[in-house]
């Protein structure tokens, strides 16, 4: 496959401060005449000058409907409704139109009519190829915008690693450049966490498990007392033990894969107005998972994701995990009640799009469908320039038509094989759009006739026949005109039906042997560009975009895409093209934000001009290199950074630093941060011995069929399960209660940083639940009989649950309780122990790293 | 031990806030900046996002009852009077043939508003309603419209109205969820329709099922745990005493303080410290405010409660009025079943007796507790009926025109606003979008729709996105 990087890039520099729009920008100068140019320089720009650019260049205080008639590029490509100018095409060029005002109410300049002649200047001009000697670039983003703001869109350049005055405080250079800031802003580092702090904190930030009473205390004594030659707390051998100890875990997956899951919005049903499940959905967040644990290089998993399908395997078992890998693109939430066919696969685009462009890039190129981004340099042209991409790509997201056809969009998984034969290298696209499937009545011509007469008088009934297929039209036709029409043949009732409710099409062909199990999955389809559709409305579609990239990350010209094929491997490359200044910058973010609690970009998936700037923008381009020289390892990336002074800081207080940067933007200090959902029922079921730490075998969701989930679903949610979170069901608008209570990402959306709420229900959920009240019990059984020192218990539920032994005030505070509960309310030595468990899981601390 | 002794924030240390607290904890309008100038000393410390927080101007209205049709209920046969359908009946129309409406209109009142008789109960409070008779939406399909109802967008997952009106304005009573819905579908968006999407968790709808279909009280046992978090969940313990109940969140409480005290506590101990003792009066507070038990039998009689059909939908219309006087925010209540595409007369007549009465009830007993002048009352479905359906006996679905009514909370009572054309097909004349009249509801909740936003994802999202019209009309 050739990559053709060189021309996905320009070489001078990928920081364009203006757009580079495709097409018009490879063609630099056009020939103009010296007649042409003083007739321009006379008749035309003098008008455009004073009466078009206080509303439509970039010096304008607002521009209007995202036109730019002040170069020759913004003119020729217009703005939210099509071209202004087209060369020597009257009909085509808006401008013209709006200044004769053609339209009601849309003549321009607004209330003002141009006198004739100067209207016919701009016929003649437009006639004779609308010579324009405006060479630069088009600039939506208005110059207030300064480079400041589209600092991410710079590339990533070598940092020298700073030099702060203390030479003895940094334990690698990450720290480096934490002290030098902190020297900078006058601030001092507290000292260093505790062991057993640091441990915990280690634990779930690295497997989302709580260390057990063993592994701290062997920790503590690794790293022994503290020495007054040293001024570290944790000796580097000790900390280096635990941590690749950690990192080689398979628990290390179902942690660092669920933060991954949350921007992929993973969910295991279609969500929206008809909730229908995805019951193969589990592959691809077992393969997320896998992924982590392997350790796989960040940019081989965003290319498998975005273009699994289209890479090379080398066996079955490889095919099918780049198969699975695509159904990141496959399920996202789905409006299955959607009647037309073309809205219904662009809504799909537009979620691929969004989610693509958000999980790897930090952008929100989507704000594009309707309009040219305000506030990013992503103009409408680029959004369906990679609209097109996906547009030739079809989505299996595996939901048939069941259940009396509610849903209106059937789709199929695609089959994994057993063996692999892959195709020659121009691969047929696959067939199974619902238009080709069989249909079970035929349109004939007299019923088409019939519709195209009732069409005309009736504009709407036209403008959605024109998208209907074959089943569709023979429905509206019985809608409108009856079935027991003498134009076909007496139609008998499953006819009807099927044609009411769309069928599911036939599963596409697999290369090699299916193996009988399903995936959801992409593969290519009928490869085409895709039109702007202007406000992003079906209806008016605009000129037709060459399939490419978004051309602020340095994209220039139409992508050179392979024939016959949909341009997701090429999206693929230039996605994870060392030149791309913001996937590497964006993934070290997350590490970072995974890490601390808070990104050095605390706007994780907006990286654009609204996000927040870089607190420390050297450290940051500093971690994108060494994630790209490590070989895109997320491991090495974490390792480096816990393995730093910084991150073993303790979360103690300071109050000349507090006044000075009470946000802790500058890292002073360690943030206490709140466990997520998964590690608050993880470690309640650590605790209580109960956790089963051996990963299921596909989902519940698996055995859901295609039916809308309503009460049917709750019996997979009720269902006893003692595994890891990652691996509770999720169904989209009806999240296990553990989750949904505790902030989990809204798995409809693509969630960067999940929200930190803390409300009643909670507490509810702590006091009241069956789950917590059952792991109370579970817990206190553990210790009831272990020691009849009611003290030695309490250290050890102390241990379990908060990973550091009891003070003795908290002991003798305990010991009381559990006398009086037992004693004074009637209850028996077992429920208050239980009673007391409870109260640990409860307590704040246990919810919290410190 | 002493078991209520009172918190005292004064003890404490001074607290730091990570950069997102710091957002979360200050309300609209007051920026952040005016944060980073402040001292240790002087920080604030947590605040719950649900206290209540002042409008953008003085409301008209304190809070919500959404009574939802769901289905979309025939404008054409309840609230919009075209006296030309009947006129016209039988004979062809954009849909197949015209339908004659199967109720008979009268005026009523003092403002004379044209009702039928399928609603004679609601009729009577003629004068008390402000008719909007332009409504129109996008979508005539029923998950996409009712979503769109709830949201404002049927494509996008967006916060629903009753999320954004708990952000704006917080709520009255800390013991009791803020956002309230009862009997919400399962299906049709489900937990969407009342979901906060990208705002805060804190801010979505707590669902409650239907009452039962007999008794008077509501909920006995703890039958909350499903795995969803359906319902005021996990609100009763059953394993404990109150007594012993309290003896063990003052361990909790003791140890949270304990951690709270420490040094570079995170300032959110506090706010969990508060959310215990919130839920504690919660467990009392909730349950009595949902308990029909103590009302009296004059009241559940005017409800239509135990009345057969009225019973179910009494019931939610008598919890509504409990939870709104008791300080909730915003709540919806809801009744299914007006897809009447066959069987007109009968399912009109049957459907308008389950909701009459108790809705006549609702408007009389807020009026006499002098909570209709700030409580909104919004009445309406997804969508109205169509004319003609080809079918003698029923209607199709219509996107393009029908009618909901507002009540109290400041909008002009005994006023039709706008109106659809002669057969009641399309909204020609006032028409209001749905977008508008989420801008109507929180215009009248003192919140400037354009101004409610909230950033997700690099941009200022709203309710409206960017449409929405208040007309001044519609405002007492």
């Amino acid at each position: 496959m050739p990559l053709h990087r060189a021309g996905l890039f320009a070489a001078r520099a990928v920081l364009l401060a203006a757009v580079a729009v495709a097409g018009a920008a490879d063609k630099p100068t056009e020939k103009i005449s010296p007649d042409q140019l003083a007739f321009f320089e006379k008749k035309i720009r003098p008008v455009l000058v004073t009466k078009c650019y206080q509303c439509h260049s970039a010096e304008a205080e607002k521009v209007k409907g995202g036109l730019l008639l002040d170069t020759r590029e913004g003119i020729r490509m217009g703005g939210a409704t099509g071209h202004a100018v087209e060369p020597r095409d009257l009909k085509g060029s808006l401008l013209i139109a709006a200044i004769r005002g053609e339209k009601k109410d849309q003549l321009m300049p607004p209330k003002e009519k141009l006198p004739p002649e100067v209207i016919a200047d701009f016929e003649k001009w437009v006639l004779m190829g609308a010579p324009d000697p405006r060479d630069g670039k088009r600039t939506m983003v208005s110059s207030q915008q300064s480079a400041e703001a589209k600092w991410a869109f710079q590339p990533v350049k070598p940092v020298a690693v700073p030099q702060p005055k203390d030479s003895q405080w940094s334990a690698s250079d990450v720290d480096r450049f934490v002290l030098k800031k902190l020297e900078e802003k006058q601030l001092k580092p507290v000292g260093d966490a505790d062991p057993a702090t640091l441990l915990r904190r280690l634990y779930f930030d690295l497997i989302g498990l709580p260390p057990t009473p063993e592994q701290v205390q062997t920790f503590v004594k690794d790293c022994g007392v503290p020495s007054p030659h040293s001024a570290f707390r944790t000796p580097h051998s000790a900390l280096e033990k635990v941590v690749d100890q950690l990192l080689a875990s398979s628990h290390f997956g179902e942690r660092w894969g669920r933060h991954w899951l949350d921007v992929a919005r993973y969910a295991e049903s279609t969500g929206k107005e008809r909730n229908f499940a995805y019951p193969e959905a589990w592959r691809y967040r077992d393969y997320v998972i896998a992924s982590f644990n392997a350790d796989k290089p960040y940019d081989r998993f965003l290319r498998e994701q975005v273009a699994g399908d289209l890479l090379p395997a080398k066996d079955a078992a490889q095919r099918n995990e780049l198969l699975i890998a695509t159904g990141f693109l496959a399920l996202g939430p789905k409006g299955l009640n959607e009647r037309s066919r073309d809205q219904f696969i662009m809504d799909t685009v537009d979620e691929q799009i969004d989610v693509t462009t958000r999980a790897a890039l930090g952008l929100t190129v989507s704000c594009a469908r309707c309009h040219d981004h305000k506030f990013d340099p992503i103009p409408q042209r680029d959004y369906y320039a990679v609209a097109g991409i996906f547009k030739s790509t079809e989505t299996h997201f595996g939901v048939g038509g069941g259940e009396k056809g509610k849903n209106r969009q059937p789709s199929t998984h695609v089959p994994l094989v057993k063996t692999y034969s892959p195709a020659p290298v121009a691969t047929t696209p696959a067939t199974s759009v619902a238009a080709e499937s069989p249909v079970a009545k035929k349109l004939t011509p007299e019923m088409e006739a019939k519709l195209k007469k009732f069409a005309e008088k009736n504009s709407k009934a036209a403008l959605r026949l024109k998208s209907m297929n074959e089943t569709e039209k023979v429905a509206a036709y019985e809608r409108f005109f009856g079935t027991g029409d003498a134009a076909s043949a007496k139609p008998a009732r499953p006819a009807k039906k099927a044609a009411k409710y769309p069928e599911t099409p036939a599963a596409p062909k697999t290369l090699g042997e299916p193996n009988g199990q399903l995936a959801m999955a992409v593969l290519d389809g009928k490869p085409a560009d895709c039109p702007i559709y202007i406000r992003g409305e079906l209806e008016e579609k605009g000129p037709v975009i060459p399939r490419g990239f978004a051309t602020v990350v340095g994209a220039t010209g139409p992508a050179k895409i392979a024939p016959g094929q949909s341009g997701r491997l090429e999206l693929a490359d230039w996605l994870t093209a060392p030149e791309n200044p913001l996937t590497a910058r964006v993934m070290a973010n997350r590490v970072w934000q995974h890490l601390f609690g808070e990104g050095i970009v605390s706007t994780p998936d907006n990286f654009g001009a609204t996000g927040e700037r870089p607190t420390h923008p050297e450290l940051l381009d500093f971690l994108a290199n060494r994630l790209v020289a490590n070989g895109w390892s997320v491991k090495q990336l974490i390792r480096e950074v816990v393995l730093s002074r910084t991150y073993r800081l303790s979360s103690a207080t300071d109050a000349k630093s507090f006044a000075a940067d009470p946000e802790n933007n500058f890292l002073w200090r360690s943030n206490q941060r709140r466990l997520d959902a998964e590690a608050i029922r993880d470690g309640i079921l650590a605790a209580s011995g109960q956790l089963d730490l051996k990963a299921p075998v596909g989902s519940p969701m698996s055995t859901l069929g295609d039916t809308d989930l309503s009460r049917g679903a709750r019996s997979v949610l009720k269902a006893d399960a003692r595994h890891r979170s990652v691996y509770l069901p999720i169904i989209r608008d009806m999240l296990p209660e553990a989750l949904d209570l505790f902030d989990f990402a809204e798995p409809s959306l693509v969630v960067a940083a999940r929200e930190v709420t803390t409300v009643p229900s909670q507490a509810l959920y702590m006091l009241n639940s069956q789950f917590v009240y059952e792991n109370a019990v579970a817990m206190a059984k553990r210790f009831q009989g272990t020691s009849a020192d009611p003290k030695e218990r309490i250290q050890a539920a102390y241990l379990t649950a908060l990973s550091r032994p009891a003070t003795a005030a908290e002991v003798a505070r305990a010991e009381g309780y559990l006398k009086t509960h037992a004693a004074e309310r009637g209850g028996s030595p077992e429920t208050a122990l239980t009673t007391f468990c409870q109260a640990l899981f409860a307590s704040a601390e246990f919810r919290y790293i410190k | 031990m002493n078991t209520n002794r009172p918190f005292d924030c004064r003890q404490l240390q001074p607290l730091a806030l990570t950069r997102r607290d710091m957002l979360k904890s200050v309300s609209a309008g007051f920026g952040y900046l005016a944060f980073a100038g402040l001292s240790a000393q002087a920080a604030p410390t947590y605040q719950s996002p649900s206290l209540p927080k002042a409008p953008h101007f003085p409301a008209r209205a304190k809070r919500v009852i959404f009574l939802a049709m769901q289905g979309g209920p025939s404008h054409l046969d309840t609230f919009d009077y075209k006296p030309k359908l009947t006129a016209d009946a039988g004979k062809a129309g954009d849909k197949g043939r015209l339908v004659a409406p199967v109720a008979v209109f009268k005026q009523r009142g003092q403002s004379g508003l044209w009702i039928s008789d399928a609603f004679p109960q609601v009729a009577q409070h003629a004068d008390e309603l402000c008719l909007l008779r332009g409504m129109h939406t996008d979508i005539p399909n029923h998950p996409q419209a009712f979503v769109q109802l709830h949201t404002g967008s049927a494509r996008f997952v967006r916060p629903s109205l009753g999320a954004w009106t708990l952000y704006g304005l917080g709520t009255e009573n800390q013991n009791l969820p803020g956002y309230m819905t009862i009997a919400a579908p399962i299906a049709l968006g489900g937990a969407q329709n009342y979901g906060s999407a990208f705002l805060p968790a804190s801010y979505q709808g707590t669902r409650m099922d239907a009452p039962p279909s007999t008794g008077p009280v509501v909920r006995k046992s703890n039958k909350t745990d499903t795995g969803t978090n359906q319902g005021i969940g996990n609100i009763r313990n059953t394993h404990l005493s109150a007594d012993a109940q309290r003896a063990q969140l003052d361990l909790v409480q003791s140890m949270n303080r304990d951690l709270l005290a420490t040094a570079g506590a995170n300032p959110e101990v506090e706010g969990i410290i508060e959310s215990y003792e919130l839920a504690f009066r919660m467990q009392t507070e909730a349950p009595k405010v949902l308990d029909l038990s103590k009302e009296s039998a004059a009241t559940l009689n005017a409800y239509g409660i135990g009345q057969g059909s009225t019973d179910n939908f009494g019931k939610q219309c008598l919890m509504a009025r409990r939870l709104a006087e008791a300080g909730v925010r915003f709540i919806e209540v809801c009744h299914q079943g007006w897809d009447h595409h066959s069987g007109l007369k009968g399912r009109i007549a049957s459907s308008c007796a389950a909701v009459d009465q108790p809705i006549a009830a609702l408007l009389a007993d807020l009026k006499q507790r002098d909570l209709l002048k700030d409580t909104l009352v919004i009445w309406g479905g997804e969508f109205g009926r169509t004319p003609g359906n080809g079918s003698a006996d029923g209607r199709g679905h219509n996107a393009k025109g029908y009618s909901m009514w507002l009540a109290g909370g400041g909008v002009k009572p005994g006023l039709s606003y706008g109106a659809t054309d002669d057969h009641g097909g399309k909204a020609v004349e006032d028409k209001t979008h749905v977008h508008d009249l989420h801008a109507i509801v929180l215009h009248l909740l003192g919140l400037d729709h354009e101004k409610l936003t909230y950033r997700y994802a690099g941009r200022d999202f709203r309710l409206t996105d960017v449409y929405g019209q208040v007309p001044k009309a519609i405002l007492a």
